[in-house]
């Protein structure tokens, strides 16, 4: 049947035919124009970058959240839209500005090398080339790789990845400024976190579920070359980890959103445990439409509002920025032609894979499409994202165990998520491994509410308390882990602690009153 | 090797799109019907002893609903009666042909059939219409009028709901376009199971969580007679977009068209966004955001020869078009109709009037009241009355001439 309905008659307007770009003058100042932004706005070079300046600087300045002398960590992949986000922030800080930007800035950068099995020579070459940048702009900073963020003990190291500490490596004299810097300003605000574990035969998983708030941490100061075999070994095993952990996924997808998690996981952490407390991504509206469109496609519609917003208020004690969320992509790509700002090439999963490699790409390809065809897409997309709640007005909501968003899997019964387990349900009696599963559906209906039935004397986690803990987007991403034990450190502690909790109040329930 | 169905051990011969488990053709009829009636059940969709029609195109959704509500009616004792809806647009070489496939279900179901065309109710067949138009917006007016049709159709028939053959891929295409959009009321809309909840007539949608793969699986399967034709007429291109990432998504991910409906269940809107309020046509009764609703205008525009009339969001041609009328029906502006549209009754006189802006909401209850009885035949292109008549107020505001109180008298109907 024609699935044609009411409401499509008003549809975004197509472009209507190519502008004439010859001979056009600023719209500001009548001199030569030299590109044109949006639609139809042609710009010479000052005014452009006043336009640019002063979008960035008012969607910062507009909800007052960063206060004078406030520590931000600037969160860098190498890619042009961060590139520019390090620009206009050194831009805005230098002596020659009008109204200097009044935060202090520090910059990370995560190395996902291992995620993308790239070898170790070429992620060395990756991290000199962004701690050269880095450097170069007098800013502390930080080297983390993806790998750190399986265990959280690791994150609240220093130490860089293995192949920069890899001892005779030509980074060797400068891992020691990096070091210096980031525990200088460490030893600012507390000593404590700049000491270091060492041994991390301690630090084994059984023995941290024991011990989930590793109180009896182990602080050794210790010279810097113990440190950086030590530190090497560990990585190999961490990076041996990630690669087990994302191939059991099963999904490029699924990785992809994973990654994203962990990701978040460790610049939270970095900033907690360095005393910022905001981070600052260079996403821009481009990519935050496609991301936007990309949770609606897996399952994340909950959090899409979150992972738009300008601030993202999701982790604890830190709050994530998104200064560039007016900005195209184009604007970002002029922008950086203009000033020559460079970016670093660094290949991710679905780097020359075609349309269809990924979700997120997919959704790249279909959101980039269309607004080349019909210029209103992005606009329109983010527009959708601003009329939703984050969530952050409702209090006492649990969170995922995993990307921290709401959960959302505590619906009533036509919904989706029910529909979606009762034909698993349906479709699959009798043999044992769907048993299993039967059995593994239940326990997720009554996720978050807990009945007691989930609970276990066992150490090990089960694939049902887990999935119990989580939000329907990542139960989809480790939808196909064989071993949930694969999973990050910092999931299966907090699973084990709402293990824990849930036990309590079945204890307890008689006695507790009906407060709703 | 031949694979084992997941619950009996019979030969499996396919795998569910939904779930990716191989079932033998029993295994799958059962699960799907049960499916069917889980969600059903969930929502309780149906009250013992009601009459419920069944929107029936002849294609492949609503023949498998017919089919699969029959079935469970009398398996699970619904106790409803069902009778079939058939809308005729009226388009040669493609509803006519579905209609007969519509017709032969029927005789095979034993169930009662309506038909009701575009002619009887609007006095225009969508060929007709098209003649007018052109390809362009043809399927905005099939559109707006069919969602109508049918709750007219089910009026005449008496009946207490109406169920349509929605699926989960239409059900998800709706709210990845709505996200295109930015349509956020009928973002919040659309992922309901029910709709129309609120006076008209609910309409429900029993295969909301039901793949499309599988309705055609099924209709295989049982060897259901239904008509697989498109429309001659072009479909919506924009709406094309959506369908195909969709169907590229479902490729990457069979689960993802359930995913975008729980995420779509899952949105909530800010409290400080404003929804638009659903009313009701002051000319023909029916339930619309405007003062008159979409139907009414694009019908008031084929019958004056200004077809474009209800299309398109761009306040510049609709401005146009009224001035156009204006100018037409200027000469009797002051006579007992008011036929034209209230602004542009206002325009001639906008340097001698001029009120404030705070006064406009209550002209505007006002219109809308003294409308239902006294705007016959009025109100072309009243979709953009607002737009118009804040322009002539600016205007008249900067001319700064006394300020005169607009009641309904000052209008000359």
């Amino acid at each position: 049947m024609c699935s044609v309905e009411e409401g499509d008659t008003d549809v975004p307007f197509s472009k209507s035919r190519p502008n004439e770009s010859i001979g056009r003058t600023c719209m500001k100042c009548q001199e030569k124009a030299i590109l044109i932004t949006r639609v139809n706005d042609a710009f010479c070079r000052s005014c452009f970058m006043v336009y640019i300046t002063h979008k960035f600087r008012a969607t910062v300045g507009k909800t007052k959240l960063v206060r004078d002398g406030e520590m931000v960590l600037v969160a860098l992949s190498g890619g042009p839209s961060s590139s520019a986000l390090l620009h206009l922030i050194q831009e805005g800080l230098s002596e020659r500005t009008h109204k200097k930007l009044r935060f202090r800035p520090g910059l990370i950068f995560i190395d996902e090398g291992a995620a993308v099995n790239l070898p170790s020579s070429e992620r060395l070459n990756t991290c000199e080339k962004m701690l050269e940048i880095m450097k170069s702009t007098g800013f502390p900073c930080h080297i983390k790789a993806l790998e750190q963020g399986l265990d959280n003990d690791n994150i609240q190291e220093f130490s860089s990845p293995p192949d920069i500490c890899c001892p005779g490596s030509r980074l060797e004299k400068e891992l020691g400024t990096i070091d210096y810097d980031t525990e200088s300003i460490l030893s600012d605000i507390s000593t404590a976190t700049s000491s270091v574990t060492l041994d991390m035969s301690e630090c084994s998983i059984s023995s941290s579920i024991e011990e989930p708030y590793g109180n009896s941490r182990e602080a050794i100061a210790v010279s810097s070359m113990s440190r950086v075999e030590s530190s090497f070994q560990k990585y190999e095993e961490a990076e041996e980890k990630l690669k087990c952990l994302l191939k059991s996924l099963n999904s490029v997808s699924s990785q992809e959103d994973l990654i994203r998690t962990i990701r978040h996981k460790i610049l939270s952490e970095v900033a907690t445990t360095c005393g910022y407390s905001k981070v600052m991504l260079g996403s821009c509206g481009t990519r935050l439409a496609v991301t936007l469109l990309t949770d609606m496609a897996i399952g994340r519609g909950g959090q899409a509002a979150v992972d738009t917003v300008f601030a993202d208020r999701r982790y604890k004690n830190v709050m994530f920025l998104r200064p560039l969320r007016e900005f195209s992509s184009k604007e970002i790509g002029m922008y950086n032609a203009l000033n020559d700002v460079e970016s670093v090439f660094i290949p991710t999963l679905t780097t020359k894979g075609s349309d269809g490699a990924s979700i997120e790409h997919l959704t790249e390809a279909f959101v980039t499409g269309l607004q080349r065809d019909y210029p209103s897409t992005v606009s329109n997309i983010m527009r959708t994202g601003e009329k939703l709640s984050t969530g952050a007005e409702e209090e006492n909501k649990e969170n995922c165990a995993m990307c921290q968003s709401s959960l959302d899997t505590n619906v009533i019964a036509p919904s989706a998520l029910n529909a979606v387990e009762f034909s698993q349900r349906i479709s699959s009696r009798g043999d044992n491994s769907d048993s299993k599963r039967d059995h593994c559906n239940k326990t997720g209906e009554c996720c978050g509410e807990g009945d007691g039935s989930c609970n276990s004397t066992r150490t090990r986690a089960t694939k049902q308390q887990v999935l119990a803990s989580l939000c329907y987007g990542c139960r989809l991403a480790i939808r196909k882990l064989d071993d949930v034990e694969k999973l990050p450190l910092y999931v299966l502690k907090d699973v084990f602690w709402r293990v824990r909790r849930e036990k309590m109040k079945s204890e307890i329930e008689e006695f507790l009153l009906d407060t709703s | 090797m031949p694979l084992a169905c997941g619950l009996c051990d019979k030969q499996a011969i396919l795998k569910r799109p939904k779930t990716g488990d191989a079932l033998c053709k029993e295994c799958f009829f059962l699960a799907f019907e049960e499916e069917v009636h889980q969600t059903i059940t969930d929502a309780s969709l149906f009250i013992k002893g009601e009459t419920v029609a069944i929107g029936a195109s002849g294609g492949k959704d609503s023949t498998v609903l017919a089919y699969v509500m029959k079935i469970l009616n009398e398996r699970y004792d619904y106790n409803l009666n069902l009778v079939l809806l058939s809308i005729d647009e009226g388009i040669t070489g493609y509803r006519d042909d579905s209609l007969e496939s519509v017709k032969r279900n029927e005789i095979q179901y034993g169930l009662p059939l309506k038909i009701v065309s575009y002619e009887e109710l609007y006095g225009w067949t969508m060929d007709a219409i098209v003649k007018q138009i052109g390809l362009k917006n043809n399927c905005t007016f099939c559109g707006v009028f069919r969602r109508q049709a049918l709750d007219r159709g089910a009026l005449m028939l008496k009946v207490d709901k109406i169920v349509t053959g929605h699926n989960a891929d239409d059900v998800a295409e709706t709210v990845i376009m709505n996200v295109l959009r930015g349509d956020i009321g009928r973002l919040r809309r659309c992922t309901a199971i029910t709709t129309g909840t609120d006076g008209a007539l609910p309409r429900c949608k029993p295969f909301k969580y039901t793949y499309e793969k599988e309705i055609v699986m099924y209709a295989y399967f049982r060897k259901l007679d239904y008509f697989s034709t498109e429309c001659i007429y072009s479909p919506n291109a924009y709406r094309g977009f959506a369908r195909a990432y969709i169907k590229d998504l479902e490729k990457i991910r069979p689960s993802a068209i359930i995913d975008i409906i729980h995420s779509g269940e899952s949105l909530s809107v800010k409290k400080e966004v404003k929804m638009p309020v659903q009313g009701v046509c002051v000319r023909c009764g029916y339930i619309s955001s405007n003062t008159v609703c979409k139907a009414c205008i694009m019908l008031e525009g084929l019958n004056k020869g200004l077809p474009r009339l209800g299309i398109g969001k761009t306040h510049k041609e609709r401005l146009k078009m009224a001035e156009q009328i204006g100018e037409k029906e200027d000469s009797s502006i002051n006579s007992q109709n008011l036929k034209s549209c209230v602004s542009d009754h206002f325009r001639p006189k906008s340097n001698s009037t001029s009120f404030e802006k705070n006064q406009l909401d209550s002209f505007w209850v006002q219109i809308s009241q003294s409308g239902q009885s006294c705007c016959k035949s009025n109100t072309v292109g009243c979709s953009c009355q607002r737009s118009v008549v804040c322009k002539d107020v600016t205007a008249g505001i900067q001319s700064s001439v006394e300020q005169q109180k607009i009641n309904s008298s000052v209008i000359d109907f």
